[in-house]
């Protein structure tokens, strides 16, 4: 384990409110989550058409992409590429530039904040309010998002309470959620009219319309596009499905997985400028259509992880992050997807210990919507990780060590019958509590003590009777 | 075109060298694929599309409140009575749409401007969708976006006919449709669960939403 | 009727009972206990005396070729019998599921490996799914309470087997567990790697286990009846765990896991 996943696997695990908030959330969702599934029992083909038609789109991406392109600029929209986050992030602020723009309302977007675009606005000077609420909790806070649907998941409500005594201008007494909620409001209600720049991400991009499909329960995403003068969308390149018909099918999926329900409250597909005649929406719509590691990620066989559709549901059933939460992963996706996707975008050996800190027990790829092999996905990292030789000298040693002897029986039954004979001289009632080099299952549990030799010589044994 | 434009699709080639033009003509499987969505549908809307509707906007989880009157012309009527049972100032912005307009709206003060801090807006969906209790609103100069947005509460008028079964059947629908800025499909009131994943309602959008069915699926 | 079938129907194979190396050297009664449910179901049974391990920690670990090597020493082991039968549902997958994939670029290994994958079995599922076998005359005044363990689940989909075979033994009754599909935690080496992460894990499922008042803990797997064995003794909780197939042998009397000899 490197040191600095140790840091703050130890500090998440330390922390005395995060599992409780982390219990709270991603226990309603698995509950919401279950029974929006017992009321759909055609969840198995379902999600086999989300694979396929996700596959589909990838198969065909630059057919797609082009079609894209070319109905959102017959919309009106102007179309700017990315290939590296930056590179995003400088046409975002260029265009706020040219807009002249204080201030810039944004709609959370997992994009945006894996490319550091809320960090690139501060930079260059720009207003940036937040406008989804948890998103909002977490500007205040000065925390990065530690789940992709629920990004301030880690605070407890009397955590928020105190952020928004302390920031807000007219927060009342704030004794309920609705109170927060309420307060929240409030806060929020003048900064939208007042952007001059909306910036939001895309859960679909309808090829053959030209359209940005984006969800939310709230409805902060079409009060953060429609009031600025301009509104700007940053978008996957992997985002795409051929039309709206197939987004209809891809939000079956979705919304189910993610918080339970059926369809979000707000699902709106936002195409092109304000036209003629309308009486609201932005003079201007910019879509920037990012690379940033996912053609790499065609390229290094993890096509599959393009299918993600960022629904959560494998982070709310991962007995791994439900105990060490978001931040331990020390990225912008954490859970399962996260630990695939991580390794992609920032370097396995940076990342290494995430597809390792995982026990392959396979909930995450039973949920996944899209049916994508996430523990396979994770052992193809373990894999990169043997060959490049991240894993530490002492576990290789191990394992070699390990190989040799179970490849020869005669050595293995040899060594076995040492190993237990010794375990007992450390056992107490029938269990150990202390044994030499295991003391990483030592520290936490007994280890029952073994008795009368292996199962293969004691039925040898019974077998000559 | 942006260079980078062209290193992007450049490096889709190179990597996914295999595609699926084996497969026939990229349309024919994307129909192929749109073609299996029926089997995946909740068993839910059979019989009369407008009892489905209904139906399916009593899950609490919607939360939206509904009621069915005979004609629009009974719309200003289903508002004052919702506006007197919550205790509502009697005064609303009204989506301006020529039919909305053309009611007889006495004994309330209508507005056609929407305020950022507005107490109840009326509205007329261009149609609903009974498989999830959404209603469909166009952009337009008849019906801005912002309407659905910015009130506390919105009441909405929906006539029978213009309900779709399925997402699916909208969708086709859409196809025939001028392309508009915003399609906005709204189901519910607008909630959160960001704090513990509690639900509350009334975040930024709407904490009510009730919608008047106007007429029957089985009249037309 | 194909050759597959015509094994499974036969009336007595010569089965190899692939011990798995923490049965062999941490709880030989399960190895006991397989071998007698087989011979009660019909099997005639054999344990090859080269057997070790299934390969399950080099692969895990990344360990692609030396996984390989393990991986073709079994299939050469275990390719003489009609069927493979392991008490372990993470072991049996590595065989079923994982041997071919790691063959996917060699046919003639992966035709051998996919050969051995369609005639190997977890144990409970074996005796139900295939040799339609049931417990007669096995009591066991007891509550007990299951945990699924993933692999057996997820990849071999043993879930109604083992519920069915211990509804056959008399006097014994089931409580529900809450999160009984819920990983335990031990993941192989992810417990001694992550040690404090797999302890969060454990711990929580400790409690819902002793939650369910039930006298006995059962499972399908011993690493994972290892790991909570360990916590729950370390917790101080009286809670026994066996191996089901113990029970279903009527060895449910016999030393629960940490048990006195």
């Amino acid at each position: 384990m490197t040191a600095a996943f140790s840091a703050r696997v130890d500090a998440a695990l330390a922390s005395p409110t995060l599992k409780l908030a982390i219990d709270r959330t991603t226990g309603t969702a698995r509950s919401k989550r279950a029974a929006a599934m017992a009321a759909w029992p055609e969840f198995n083909i379902a999600r086999d058409l989300g694979r396929d038609i996700k596959d589909h789109v990838i198969e065909n991406l630059e057919h797609y992409l082009v079609t894209f392109e070319k109905n959102a600029i017959a919309s009106g929209a102007k179309v700017h590429w990315a290939e590296t986050g930056a590179q995003a992030c400088a046409i975002v602020v260029d265009i706020c530039r040219k807009a002249n723009a204080k201030s810039v309302t944004r709609a959370k977007s997992m994009l945006g904040e894996e490319i550091g675009l809320p960090h690139a606005l501060e930079e260059a000077g720009i207003e940036r309010v937040e406008t989804d609420l948890a998103e909002h909790i977490i500007q205040l806070a000065g925390d990065p998002p530690s789940h992709i649907v629920w990004p301030a998941l880690h605070k407890t409500r009397e955590q928020v309470a105190e952020l928004f005594r302390t920031h807000h201008r007219d927060p009342g007494a704030l004794a309920s959620v609705e109170a927060m909620v309420g307060s929240a409001r409030r806060q929020l209600r003048e900064k939208f009219m007042a952007a001059d720049v909306g910036i939001s991400g895309a859960n679909f991009l309808v090829a053959d319309t030209g359209a940005v499909c984006t969800v939310t329960n709230e409805g902060n995403a079409e009060l953060t596009t429609t009031p600025p003068r301009v509104h700007i969308v940053t978008a996957g390149i992997e985002k795409l499905v051929p039309s709206t018909a197939h987004a209809m099918a891809m939000l079956r999926l979705l919304v189910r997985s993610a918080t339970g329900a059926e369809l979000t409250q707000y699902t709106t597909f936002h195409c092109g400028p304000k036209q003629a005649g309308d009486l609201d929406g932005p003079e201007e719509f910019h879509i920037v259509l990012v690379d940033a590691g996912r053609t790499r990620m065609l390229a290094e066989g993890l096509a599959d992880m393009l299918r993600c559709i960022r629904c959560g549901a494998c982070l709310n059933h991962c007995v791994v992050y439900r105990q060490i939460g978001g931040h331990a992963y020390g990225a912008t996706y954490p859970g399962p997807m996260g630990a695939v996707l991580t390794p992609s975008l920032s370097g396995l050996e940076a990342a290494q210990d995430l597809p390792r800190a995982c026990t392959l027990n396979g909930q995450c790829q039973e949920v996944c919507p899209v049916a994508i092999p996430l523990p396979t996905l994770l052992r193809g990292w373990r894999e990169k990780a043997w060959q490049q030789g991240f894993e530490p000298a002492t576990v290789r040693w191990a394992v070699a060590l390990w190989r040799f002897l179970i490849l020869r029986p005669a050595l293995y039954a040899a060594a076995s019958a040492i190993g237990l004979r010794l375990m007992p001289l450390f056992s107490r009632n029938g269990w150990i509590s202390r044994l030499p080099l295991a003391g990483g299952w030592t520290a936490h549990r007994d280890m029952p003590s073994p008795t009368g030799g292996t199962f293969l010589a004691q039925y040898k044994r019974r077998m000559k009777k | 075109m942006s260079s980078a434009r062209a290193k992007i699709l450049q490096a889709i080639r190179a990597a996914s060298p295999a595609t699926s033009s084996g497969k026939g003509p990229i349309g024919a499987q994307a129909a192929a694929l749109s073609a299996r969505a029926a089997a995946t549908r909740p068993e839910r809307v059979s019989g009369p599309v407008d009892a489905a509707f209904l139906t399916r906007l009593q899950d609490p989880g919607i939360g939206a409140t509904t009621e069915r009157v005979a004609t629009l012309q009974d719309f200003p009527d289903a508002v004052r009575r919702y506006l007197a049972a919550q205790g509502l100032a009697a005064a609303v912005a009204v989506q301006p749409h020529p039919e909305l307009l053309a009611l007889d709206w006495s004994g309330v003060e209508t507005h056609h401007h929407i305020a950022t801090d507005e107490g109840a807006a009326v509205g007329l969906a261009l149609g609903g969708i009974a498989e999830t209790g959404s209603l469909v609103f166009h952009s337009s100069a008849a019906s801005p976006t912002l309407f659905a947005f910015l009130p506390l509460h919105h009441v909405v008028a929906v006539r029978a006919e213009t309900l779709w079964p399925w997402l699916e059947d909208y969708a086709t629908a859409l196809a025939t449709l001028p392309q508009p800025r915003n399609v906005n499909l709204v189901t519910g009131a607008s909630g959160t669960t960001d704090i513990e994943g509690t639900l509350v309602r009334g975040a930024h959008g709407p904490g009510w939403l009730h919608i008047v069915l106007i007429g029957s699926t089985n009249a037309t | 009727m194909n050759e597959r079938a015509k094994l499974e129907t036969k009336a007595s194979p010569h089965v190899a009972l692939f011990a798995t190396c923490l049965v062999n050297a941490m709880r030989p009664s399960i190895g006991f206990a397989a071998v007698q449910l087989l011979e009660q179901a019909g099997c005639r049974v054999d344990v090859p005396m080269g057997q070790t391990c299934c390969g399950q920690p080099a692969l895990n670990s990344g360990d692609q070729e030396g996984t390989r090597q393990i991986a073709r020493r079994n299939i050469k082991m275990l390719e003489p019998f009609d069927h493979v039968v392991v008490p372990s549902g993470s072991c049996a997958a590595t065989i079923k599921v994982h041997y071919p994939e790691l063959f996917a670029h060699d046919p003639a290994w992966l035709k051998r490996a996919q050969n051995l994958a369609a005639r190997t079995h977890e144990l409970l599922s074996y005796l139900t799914d295939i040799r339609g076998w049931a417990p007669e005359g096995v009591h066991l005044e007891k509550t007990a309470t299951y945990h699924d363990s993933c692999s057996g689940l997820r990849e071999l989909g043993v879930k109604k087997q083992p519920r069915k075979l211990l509804a056959g033994v008399e006097n014994l009754t089931m409580r529900p567990l809450a999160g009984e599909e819920t990983c335990c935690g031990f993941g192989g080496t992810f417990c001694v790697k992550y040690p404090a992460i797999s302890n969060a894990i454990v711990d929580e499922k400790a409690a819902a286990v002793e939650a369910t008042g039930a006298d006995l803990l059962l499972g399908g797997d011993l690493g994972c009846l290892l790991n909570m064995a360990g916590k729950l003794h370390r917790r101080g909780a009286k809670v026994q765990v066996y191996h089901a197939a113990e029970v279903l042998a009527g060895m449910g009397d016999e030393p629960a896991i940490g048990g006195d000899a």
